[in-house]
């Protein structure tokens, strides 16, 4: 494998590197770096905690400044009519950089604090004032309504009094009352008078309001109230509030006293109303010339408001931007270790050893953009720590590279299997999605979701088909293979194509029950069409689909077996290749091996020639354990079966105690000697699990020499060499392996399971909706709409059944086979992601 | 005879495989190309290779009842 180019192959090979870097270069370096994106920064303080590091007051007042704009970014978002925010192309950017920098942040700092106070004044006013206006609105209300009351108790009032002038000598009662002064107004010019209490409350709380103050005063009160239809709207938190107008006549001032307490206890307010008519005109005609007023107020200060915001949209995202990479940076900068008395910061972090250059190009152009002549100066340390796994993936790989992360990150350097995912996930998906037409669907979805890529990145899509979208270049594959499998089963919506001759002929003048007679051809690509219209084409095809099964999903696991291989080679293990590999290969092929080949044997020879009758293949395997070396000659494949099949016992036998002792054995032995010799402490290199690299602590001194730094180097922990451990290790892994070949090898069943049902399904809808529409006997118009509607269930069905809800379980299924099956042979995944600093990803967690 | 098309068919395949190998440009992207085509080239040789070879001898003839399509 070429290392020129990096691969998917093994991850990169990573540098531990050290950064001096002098303070007043140091932003820029690192903004440098995170402009680049490939330097994972190490904490150099681990200890100190996050208010103890130095650039924790410079982030404080970052945080505050990314509050406020997404204070403001909420507001604007709010206002009605919208305004738009200009996107961050549109706009000139923000200097980030340079020996400027420091001073612009300064002065957005202070312009971000300068238009929050304004804002703020401006929205407490506004507020103040849609109070003042609701207010208003209220006694506008009350004054109106109320009129009615008024006018129908004077009423009321006059026609009471009528009837006591007309009447008898009880009358009187009533004028004494007068006399006392517990109706005031009686005496008054306006002929009404009675005490009362007005104002506004909640329609919700109106039936409780009554009979509270029905039983608090128990029954000594008018009440009357109507609903005002228009709601009130909260100026500050925008709810809708129905409201009532209530007005209660009662007397006493003790009274009247109770009904306010009560009414405002429950969120009603009042509002004073004079009893004479000309009174309340009066006032009616001043409320309503106030509103104007507060409304012109309130119109002009929206305006205002919203040339401000205006101002503030037009430099949002520049400043969002900005402030986001300004934060990423001082984070970094707090993770770097000072040197107070050299003025310059340490820095360490890995890197892919092939971007060095690279990255000390970056760090001399940060030293132009700050105007300084001292670079930042790059060294490499030699290091036993583990490095962290890169891939560099492309568009084309970054979803098949996920599915393998989703299982565990590779070890450092190990085999990625991500690389060979490219196509044996799509392949083993199709095996079991196989149909042109579906296929064709897929594939024609996904080639769409391609070529609109530029568009569709830019638009921001539903969760569900970003989902789709990301896994765009797997479903093209899984499409471009469902198509080849639809022709290997001759399936195009469960129809059989007839492309070459068929290697049967249907008998001439049929009656009842026929069966077709062979003619000598063989159809050579996929299956002969005359199966799908067979009665028993299920136990051909079943049979068929069940064999292949079974020799790709063993081919498929021996492969996954032989990924070891490279692996042991790179890590210098040769002990697993003969302790672990080659006892493993055997293992599987001497049984799950044998039978493929005896599956492609028994195919080979034409049984109709053969002087015995073709055997049963699974009869066959378990006899080869249950009755080793006897074979009943009546169901024989060949001659000697019974020798070579001990023969393939007694190996898979010998292989069980080979895995099991070999390498706890070698190991041991090795200990013993490096015990002999007197190193028992540098074991943990020896023993066949140190690193690729080690480093000698004299090397590690001179890279420390002069610079005066501490540098975090935690040793590998060396594990002391545990026999029991080896052992039981060995043992679980044994055991595994040898359970997992037959478990797993009926596993890949599952690709017979799926292709089935999937053919079946697809048959079963065809003859349910259009067959149902070709046989149907009616007229020509009749018939047309039938057969239109029944198309399109047919193929609504067929797009959300048969293609998205059979292609995701057939996609779980090649999943499971993939990272069981396949991973579980030679894939560690031992590895942790290598994460550099980026500012890719800023503005899109604040939308999570 | 049926079984030497395979082996026929498997040559070809792998010739074209080596050639896919020799003539993938040295880039970044040569290992993903040259260890895609040979796998699904494989991977589609296989299948067809199973598909074929089981239809080679049958044990089995298709069996119809039902015979009023054949009318025509």
């Amino acid at each position: 494998m070429s290392t020129d180019f990096p691969s998917l192959f093994r991850s990169e090979e990573m540098s531990l590197v050290q950064l001096y870097i002098p303070s007043e270069v140091s932003h820029d370096t690192v903004s440098e770096l995170a402009e680049l994106g490939n330097f994972q920064f190490k904490d150099l303080n681990p200890t100190v905690t996050a208010f103890q590091r130095p650039f924790t007051p410079r982030l404080r007042r970052l945080a505050e400044m990314s509050r406020r704009l997404r204070l403001f970014q909420s507001q604007i978002v709010a206002l009605q009519p919208p305004l738009g925010i200009p996107p961050l192309a549109a706009i000139p950017p923000f200097t980030t950089v340079g020996p400027r920098a420091q001073n612009a942040y300064d002065e957005l700092d202070d312009k971000l604090k300068e238009h929050e106070r304004r804002l703020a004044e401006m929205n407490r006013s506004w507020e103040d004032l849609g109070k003042r206006k609701s207010e208003l609105e209220e006694k506008r209300w009350v004054l109106r309504e109320t009129a009615g009351f008024f006018n129908e108790a004077e009423h009321r009032h006059t026609e009471i009094r009528t009837s006591f002038d007309d009447g008898d000598d009880r009358a009187g009662l009533l004028e004494h009352a007068a006399e006392y002064g517990t109706l005031p107004g009686e005496t008054g010019l306006s002929g009404f008078d009675l005490e009362f209490v007005s104002g506004t409350i909640e329609r919700t709380r109106m039936p409780t309001f009554e009979r509270i103050l029905w039983r608090v005063l128990r029954g000594n009160l008018y009440m009357n109230y109507s609903e005002i239809e228009e709601p009130f709207v909260d100026p500050t938190s925008g709810k809708e509030t129905y409201k009532d107008v209530f007005i209660i006549f009662a007397h006493g001032s003790e009274l009247l006293g109770k009904i306010r307490k009560v009414a405002e206890s429950m969120g009603g307010t009042l509002y004073t109303i004079d009893s004479s008519q000309d009174k309340r005109a009066d006032a009616l005609r001043e409320v309503s010339a106030r509103l104007e007023d507060v409304d012109s107020v309130l119109y002009n200060m929206g305006q205002t408001r919203r040339v401000e915001l205006g101002k503030i949209a037009d430099g949002l995202e520049s400043w969002k931007d900005a402030v986001g990479r300004e934060e990423e940076i001082y984070k970094t900068l707090n993770l770097l270790s000072y040197d107070q008395s050299r003025k310059t910061l340490v820095a360490e972090g890995w890197v892919p050893s092939r971007d060095i250059t690279a990255i000390q190009l970056s760090l001399r152009r940060a030293m132009e953009t700050a105007g300084t002549s001292v670079p930042a100066i790059l060294s490499e340390l030699r290091t036993h720590q583990t490095p962290p796994t890169f891939h560099r993936t492309s568009v084309f790989t970054e979803a098949f590279q996920t599915i393998i992360d989703s299982y565990g990150i590779a070890t450092y350097q190990e085999v990625n299997p991500g690389l060979f995912t490219v196509i044996t996930f799509p392949f083993l998906f199709a095996v079991m999605f196989g149909d042109i037409g579906h296929g064709i669907i897929a594939f024609l979805s996904a080639l769409a979701m391609i070529l609109y890529e530029k568009k569709l990145l830019k638009t921001k899509l539903n969760e569900i088909i970003e989902t789709f979208f990301f896994g765009r270049y797997i479903i093209v594959l899984m499409g471009l293979f469902s198509i080849f499998t639809g022709f290997m089963y001759n399936d195009i919506f469960s129809k059989p194509l007839s492309l070459w001759t068929s290697g049967w002929d249907w008998p001439e003048n049929p009656v009842g029950t026929v069966d077709a007679s062979s003619n000598g051809y063989t159809y050579p690509f996929g299956l002969d069409p005359v199966w799908p219209e067979a009665d028993n084409s299920l136990i051909f095809t079943n049979s068929l689909k069940m064999k292949m099964s079974i020799v790709l999903g063993v081919i498929h696991m021996s492969f996954a077996i032989f990924l070891q291989v490279p692996n042991h080679i790179h890590f210098k293990k040769p002990l697993n290749i003969y302790a672990e590999f080659i006892p493993q290969i055997l293992f599987m092929w001497s049984i799950f091996g044998y039978l493929v080949i005896c599956i492609i044997y028994k195919w080979s020879v034409d049984w109709s020639q053969s002087s015995t009758s073709p055997p049963g293949l699974l009869n066959m395997l378990i006899y080869m354990f249950l009755s080793p070396g006897s074979v009943d000659p009546a169901s024989q494949l060949y001659a000697g079966q019974g020798f070579v099949q001990v023969i393939l016992l007694l190996i898979a036998l010998v292989c069980v105690p080979w895995m099991l002792c070999l390498k706890p054995y070698v190991l041991y032995k090795e200990h013993q000697k490096i015990v002999g010799q007197g190193y028992s402490g540098l074991t943990g290199h020896e023993n066949g699990n140190g690193h690729g690299r080690v480093s000698t602590s004299n090397d590690l001194e001179e890279e420390e020499e002069g610079a005066g730094q501490p540098v975090a180097e935690h040793t590998d922990d060396e594990h002391p060499f545990e026999m029991g451990d080896i052992i039981i290790h060995q043992v679980i892994h044994t055991i595994e392996f040898c359970l997992g070949c037959i478990s797993n090898t009926a596993s890949y069943l599952r690709l017979w399971a799926l292709s089935l049902a999937h053919a079946q399904l697809s048959e079963v809808l065809y003859t349910m909706t259009i067959e149902k529409a070709f046989l149907f006997e009616g007229n020509g118009v009749v018939h047309t709409i039938f057969l239109v509607i029944m198309f399109a269930m047919w193929f609504s069905l067929t797009i959300f059944v048969l293609c998205i809800m059979e292609g995701l379980s057939a996609f779980l299924h090649a999943l499971r086979l993939h990272w069981v099956e396949a991973n579980g042979k030679h894939y560690m995944a031992g590895g942790y992601a290598f994460t550099p600093l980026s500012f890719a990803h800023i503005g899109e967690d604040e939308e999570a | 005879m049926g079984f030497s098309h395979v082996v026929w068919v498997a040559i070809v395949i792998i010739a074209i495989v080596v050639v896919g190998w020799v003539v993938t440009p040295r880039g970044k992207n040569q290992t993903l190309i040259r260890t895609s085509i040979a796998l699904a080239l494989t991977c589609c040789y296989l299948m067809w290779a199973i598909t074929y070879l089981a239809q080679l001898h049958p044990l089995i003839r298709p069996r119809r009842g039902n015979l009023r399509v054949e009318a025509d």
